[in-house]
């Protein structure tokens, strides 16, 4: 229940004033002027008419007069109210949420870095606590730092706020509020309050999350949201570099391949995207990307090749808008070099299909990019990570278990499998014996269609890496191809991904984890696909993503908030020391990885840029450490969605004024003074109106 | 109040502009002296004036047979012809011509425009009467045309005081049996009587064929009631107290004020009489002016 209170209340003294209108009217009543007048006839007439109004009208403007005082006096002696549900007279338990996530250096609507306003929102949080208050700031970066206690450590407090900076990793937000949710669980205090001082990105408030807001709710206490944003900022950001350069158009020059991601709902502007070694710019270009479109993008690069320059550590920038830290990229371009192909097929006393050599290598010199090397299946008991990058099963029955051992034995370091099925490749066979374990795709038969028709082929997901050099819009080559067959398949788990499909919905292509599925036939036995301008590119974005794809050890990228990690081909002699930017220093641990070694370092990446492994006294392996973009979509979520769960849903502080205001009324109550102040002075305005209405009419 | 003399009643600027411009009677009056204007009758107390050059046509009997035989040369005689009037002054002496809100009462003012008026008309030979008159009481000086008459006038005038109620009806119903010969009577008031009764008594003189006039003689005040504070208000000739602010009923006494004014202005000209409403604080010329030009675009 609401109580009524005087914050001065010895300005009440004041309210004997309120009496002052009525002596006046009396005094004034006491003695008047006589007035010797001619046409008193006139006044007469007309009195007894006026006078009851008149006297009403006195009445109402001595009562509006009193009642002017009386507020006047009232505003002075500072009115306060304690809403429902305040805590002005108990001490609460109050966590401080502030988000210090890598978008909170984005920019808010006044060009101020997000994490700014959020401080200056705690500041006013800390500022507002009582004695007695119990008082918890943390961050979603790290949750696991110690929190503190008393409101009477104030200093402390401001300055953990203050000291508070955008940090280079993701928030983690789950972390965060089962860290304050046991927090106020623990307090013995009755009150308990959740300031969520955020962007509130989509991406960072997970479901899981979520249900960590409902459990605190459920605790009784109440959560207050002050968002950063109220909109969705337009962000583009490089994603991620293939740090393995690749032959150009014709085979001429060099390209790198960069993915950019506009995540906007609107096409981006022309960005500008460029390489530097150093201070040399070595190449680069300009993209234009649609609305929330990811494109892996080839840019022309100048490399002079020489033995210093087999591998050099490169910045790739573009265009700085809302989030700077995701338009930079550091990596270490390797030395060209062509992707090596085991193409394997089966002898049926025929010549093989000739497309897929052709597509990959026509003019089998390399200059493509890709070195294709032909074998059986028996070829693959030899199949090793350093002789071969990929390997193209094409239209094979079965395989050995031993050179299936060995297929996956390739996978797990680091290499990659295209499996093009056909008209010779058992079903039965790939369905229960090869793919599991390799990707999860289960195999229920060949489908043909009716008599006289084709399959009509559709991308299933446009911006797939292996869609990259295909047209997929209505009417491209890959829609006009015909399939008179395939082997009818489905993808058993979300790692599994129907690239292409039929347009009746049956997966063509299927992309798993370093493995790319063709469901048809790489030569003409089932329909005219080689024949058509998708074929190439098709072919070739096969065998580039699984050449590319992550693996779950080496061909992990290296992202800040993570031990740096590098693949040694030697064993060190000696500890092995990381260098890093901002005086990063760290041992690291080596373990033997495969045909090489792996080594880890103690310390996560703290900034992005380059770290150099030392052993032995010289450098042996330098790693580019980046921002994982991951929170560059900028999106807030629906406030309201976050509100529904609570069971008493609080009111969004859009700004720091509102969120003061709060403070203020639920510390000391809220302040009426201004309600009386403006309420004496339109009873004086109506006083005003009443005394002059005659004179005006 | 400013004792009044005969000069400051005569001031000779105000005179002067005064006679630049001809009273012209409406009336044809019977009496011993003749008009021209419309009248049937000459009379013969005609002024020469100038000589004008004769034309053929002019009437041989204005030839200056004189001038003829001296110089051989034919001019013709002009006279300045006047009208005879006989007019009475009526001048209300009740209590409420004692008001004055800005330094010159209602009595002052009509006492002035009396004297006025009769120096313009004993200047034009016309014989000039005063009847000043209140509740009870009634003083007259009958209508004479002799320069000496004047000074009779004057001495009346400048001793008037105002006192009692106005019983307006009975006193000018008396005159109006009193006056046998038909004139102008001009009737200086501030008419604080029953509108009818006041249109019945100037039926009574019109009745006797007389020309009226009436000047509606008011203080700015009782026209505009513009005081501001609230006071009790004590009426001159009854003693009534109303108290009450200005401000509240200012609109409603000008409306009633208005309409009052309006309905005596409706009587007079119902029964032929010209009304002519003054204010303390216009000048004498200004109101005596505007009233002789009216007169004349009437005649």
């Amino acid at each position: 229940m609401s109580s009524f209170s005087f914050l001065n209340p010895g300005f009440l003294w004041a309210l004997p004033l309120a009496a002052i209108p009525v002596l006046i009217h009396f005094l004034s009543k006491r003695k008047l002027p006589e007035v010797r007048f001619p046409t008193v006839m006139f006044l007469r007439a007309l009195e007894p008419r006026e006078i009851r109004r008149l006297r009403l009208r006195e009445l109402l403007l001595l009562i509006l007069r009193t009642l002017a005082v009386i507020f006047l006096v009232c505003a002075f002696a500072r009115p306060s109210v304690e809403p429902k549900g305040a805590t002005t007279r108990a001490a609460a338990c109050v966590a401080v949420l502030i988000d210090d996530s890598e978008s909170m250096g984005a920019l808010d609507e006044q060009a101020r870095p997000r994490i700014e306003g959020a401080k200056a929102r705690a500041l006013a949080v800390v500022d507002a606590a009582r004695p007695g208050d119990e008082i918890a700031v943390t961050t979603t970066t790290a949750p696991d730092a110690p929190l503190t206690g008393r409101a009477g450590d104030r200093v402390r407090l401001e300055r953990i706020v203050r000291q508070a900076t955008p940090a280079w990793v993701p928030g983690r937000m789950e972390q965060t509020l089962e860290r304050v949710r046991r927090f106020l669980a623990k307090s013995p205090l009755r009150s308990r309050e959740l300031y969520m001082l955020s962007d509130f990105q989509a991406r960072e408030l997970t479901p899981a999350a979520r249900e960590k807001l409902t459990a605190i709710s459920r605790l009784g206490a109440r959560v207050y949201y002050a968002p950063l944003v109220t909109s969705r900022v337009p962000n583009h950001a490089i994603e991620d570099l293939d740090p393995e350069l690749r032959p150009g158009p014709q085979g001429k020059g060099l390209e790198m391949r960069t993915r950019l991601v506009n995540h906007a709902d609107s096409p981006s502007d022309r960005i500008a995207v460029r390489a530097r070694r150093g201070d040399a710019l070595i190449g680069g270009g300009d993209v234009t990307l649609q609305a929330e479109e990811a494109r892996w993008t080839s840019l022309p690069i100048e490399w002079r090749n020489g033995s210093a320059e087999t591998s050099s550590p490169v910045i790739v920038e573009s265009d700085v808008d809302a989030l700077p830290a995701d338009d930079r990229w550091y990596t270490v371009l390797g030395a060209p070099r062509r992707l090596r192909i085991l193409r394997v097929f089966e002898s049926r006393g025929a010549p093989p299909s000739k497309f897929t050599a052709l597509a990959l290598d026509p003019l089998q010199d390399g200059s493509s990019g890709y070195a294709v090397e032909s074998g059986t299946p028996a070829s693959l008991l030899s199949l090793s990570r350093s002789r071969s990058d990929v390997v193209l099963l094409e239209d094979i029955a079965s395989l050995s278990g031993d050179a299936e051992s060995r297929i996956r034995a390739f996978l797990r370091e680091g290499g990659g499998l295209v499996v093009a099925l056909g008209p010779h490749a058992d079903p039965d066979y790939y369905g229960r014996h090869f793919f599991p374990g390799i990707v999860d795709l289960a195999i229920e038969g060949l489908e043909r269609p009716a008599e006289g028709q084709a399959f009509e082929v559709r991308a299933r997901t446009p911006a797939h890496p292996i869609l990259e050099g295909l047209s997929v819009n209505v009417g491209s080559p890959l829609t006009q191809a015909r399939l008179t067959g395939i082997v009818r398949g489905r993808t058993t788990s979300p790692r599994a991904e129907a690239v292409v499909s039929t347009t009746g919905g049956l997966p063509v292509v299927v992309a798993g984890a370093q493995v790319a599925v063709f469901l048809g036939s790489l030569s003409d036995d089932w329909g005219d696909l080689p024949y058509s301008g998708a074929f190439v590119p098709l072919v070739r974005g096969l065998v580039d993503y699984a050449a590319r794809a992550p693996s779950s050890s080496l061909g992990d990228r290296s992202y800040v908030g993570r031990p740096p990690a590098a693949r040694l081909d030697t064993a060190p002699a000696g500890a092995v020391l990381v260098r890093g930017p901002e005086s990063y220093r760290s041992q690291a641990q080596v373990v033997s990885d495969g045909a090489g070694f792996r080594a880890v370092a103690d310390a996560p990446a703290t900034v992005p840029g380059f770290y150099v492994f030392e052993a032995g006294g010289r450098d042996a392996a330098t790693v580019a450490v980046n921002v994982d973009p991951v929170e560059s979509d900028l999106r807030p979520i629906d406030l309201d969605s976050l509100r529904a769960r609570s069971a008493d849903p609080t009111k969004p502080f859009i700004t720091l004024a509102s969120l003061r205001t709060h403070l203020r009324e639920t510390r000391q109550g809220r302040e009426l003074w201004l309600f009386f102040l403006t309420t004496a002075a339109v009873i004086l305005a109506a006083e005003l109106l009443v005394g002059s209405a005659r004179i005006l009419a | 109040m400013t004792p009044a003399t005969p000069q400051r009643l005569l001031d000779p600027h105000f005179v002067s502009k005064l006679a630049r411009l001809d009273l012209r009677a409406r009336l044809v009056v019977e009496g011993f002296l003749t008009g021209l204007h419309k009248s049937p009758y000459h009379g013969f107390s005609v002024e020469f004036a100038e000589h004008r050059q004769y034309m053929p046509g002019d009437p041989l009997r204005h030839l200056d047979w004189k001038v003829l035989a001296k110089s051989d040369r034919k001019y013709l005689k002009q006279y300045e012809e006047e009208t005879n009037l006989r007019a009475t002054l009526l001048i209300d002496t009740s209590a409420s011509m004692a008001y004055s809100s800005h330094g010159i009462s209602k009595l002052d003012y009509a006492r002035q425009l009396a004297a006025s008026l009769a120096y313009l008309m004993l200047r034009q030979k016309d014989a000039v009467g005063l009847f000043a008159f209140a509740s009870g009481r009634g003083e007259l000086i009958p209508p004479r045309s002799t320069p000496s008459h004047l000074r009779q006038l004057l001495v009346l005038l400048e001793r008037l005081q105002a006192a009692g109620g106005t019983d307006f009806a009975s006193s000018l119903h008396a005159l109006a049996e009193r006056v046998k010969q038909r004139g102008l009577v001009i009737i200086l008031s501030d008419l604080l009587d029953d509108p009818e009764r006041i249109a019945g008594a100037i039926h009574h003189f019109r009745h006797r064929k007389h020309e009226v006039l009436v000047f509606h003689v008011l203080d700015p005040q009782e026209v505009s009631f513009h005081f501001e504070r609230e006071a009790t208000y004590i009426d001159l000739e009854s003693g009534e107290r109303v108290t009450t602010r200005p401000q509240e009923l200012r609109g409603d006494y000008r409306t009633q004020v208005r309409a009052w004014m309006d309905r005596l202005r409706e009587f007079c000209i119902e029964k032929q009489a010209d009304y002519v409403s003054v204010t303390t604080d216009l000048p004498y010329d200004r109101a005596l002016l505007e009233y002789l030009s009216k007169r004349a675009r009437l005649l």
